[in-house]
């Protein structure tokens, strides 16, 4: 039992450096540059997205299925999310959305589907997505790109959409706060639904990843301890299942990402239509 | 393996805490992450975006241009099969013409030599009745002189003289 590893679900989320880079001073601030198992993740997967694209993005009329897969994840921005929420209006935010569900699906899907590599004690995968910093910074950046570009093309007209019309004055008063509110927590509930669905999911397959390990090595034991084999395999099983439910789980999260996104700019696009 | 891992780890946890809640990596993270995030906004902008966007409206400008070639094509040919059944009917009527006419001349040529026949036959007629009659005529002349003649002699041996040609011919006239 001395030379069982220790089941411990977080340690997959712990940040180490693989490569020493020497840091960024922005003012008083000391930016530590270096490549960690994070950053790694991220360049890998921005790789993928980039070689999918030279590879897939082709111009041909009947497509391959690389170009079919490629107009598919197009199509689901466009035709699923911006053409029936923004109108035409909002072409000019289909390269943004799309962007940000590609890089947020392709992280979400290393995490999982590259776990098979993972032998041998060597691990390829790391969740960036389930790094708070990581979805904090997707979530500020697109919510506030949103709220400048309100200002922006609205002027103060925009802060309107804190005063429901119809109201009366008191009314508007009272109700400005909370939907002050209810606006301005948008990138936290971004930021935490990513986190926490990545987290969760990485945590349970772990988890039972520990168990069928640890449980094995019980059974294999031998005498009456054989009989931990069998919630061994179960566990096991648990884990091909619970990878399907992660695998819809990466692609969903990444679409309910883009789609808040889209909504949240509609109200920016089509302001003083719906209100 | 693992358990050392922990122990080297756990103190840079914060004690138990999430890793993620690990300031230390954080700016490093945010830096790197909108590194990356730009760089793909500007592939996806300048290369994915309007590769694959151009290409789904090149499919569907191509579908529909197709079904609009294949309408209009469809429409002259129907144009040209109905262009086709005005000329043969107008041909038909033509030739249904010329018919007509080529039946009417030969009819025309036909009777107008049928009238010649009968004039020229009439006129032949003609003349074979004068000579006819002029010979019925000379003939009956002769019939005349003779009975003329005959009474003569039968009054001549009945009166015994001979009667004048002034009463023959008197005798002849009732």
């Amino acid at each position: 039992m001395a030379n069982q590893p220790a089941i411990d679900p977080m340690e997959q989320f712990v940040v180490h450096k693989l490569v020493d880079l020497p840091p960024l001073h922005v003012g008083s601030l000391v930016i530590d540059m270096s490549i960690t198992n994070s950053v790694a993740s991220m360049i890998a997967g921005a790789l993928i997205l980039v070689a999918f694209f030279a590879l897939a993005a082709r111009r041909e009329i009947v497509p391959n299925r690389g170009q079919a897969v490629a107009e598919a994840l197009y199509n689901i921005i466009d035709r699923m999310l911006v053409r029936p929420i923004l109108g035409e209006a909002g072409r000019p935010y289909v390269p943004y959305l799309f962007t940000l569900f590609l890089v947020i699906l392709v992280l979400n899907l290393m995490s999982v589907l590259l776990a098979v590599f993972n032998v041998a004690g060597l691990n390829f995968t790391f969740a960036v997505t389930s790094q708070l910093a990581v979805t904090a910074t997707l979530a500020v950046l697109t919510f506030f790109s949103v709220f400048i570009l309100g200002f922006v093309k609205h002027g103060p007209k925009f802060l309107g959409l804190f005063f429901p019309s119809g109201m009366g004055v008191i009314g508007a008063i009272l109700m400005a706060p909370i939907e002050m509110l209810s606006y301005f927590v948008r990138p936290v509930t971004l930021a935490l639904r990513l986190f926490g669905n990545m987290l969760g999911g990485h945590v349970v397959m772990s988890l039972f990843g520990s168990f069928v390990v640890a449980l094995g090595l019980l059974g294999l034991s031998g005498g009456i301890a054989s009989l931990a084999l069998v919630p061994s395999a179960f566990s096991f099983a648990l884990i091909v299942a619970l990878t399907g439910l992660e695998l819809v789980v990466a692609v969903l999260q990444a679409f309910v990402f883009a789609a808040l996104a889209t909504v949240y700019l509609n109200e920016v696009v089509n302001f003083g239509h719906g209100h | 393996m693992a358990t050392e891992t922990q122990e080297t780890t756990a103190p840079a946890d914060g004690g138990g805490g999430l890793p993620q809640f690990d300031a230390q990596w954080w700016p490093g993270q945010i830096v790197w992450f909108l590194i990356i995030f730009a760089t793909m906004l500007v592939f996806v902008r300048v290369f994915a975006a309007p590769r694959v966007g151009d290409t789904i409206e090149a499919r569907a400008d191509k579908i529909s241009g197709d079904i609009a070639d294949a309408r209009r094509l469809k429409d002259e040919a129907e144009a040209q099969a109905a262009a086709a059944a005005a000329e043969t009917a107008q041909a038909r009527a033509a030739a249904q013409r010329l018919a007509a006419e080529a039946r009417a001349k030969a009819q025309a040529e036909v009777s107008a030599r049928l009238a010649e026949e009968e004039a020229k036959l009439a006129e032949k007629g003609a003349v074979a009745e004068a000579r006819i009659a002029k010979a019925r005529d000379a003939a009956m002349a002769n019939v005349a002189a003779i009975a003329a003649d005959a009474a003569g002699a039968i009054v001549g041996k009945l009166t015994g003289r001979a009667a004048s040609t002034a009463e023959l011919t008197a005798a002849r006239g009732s």
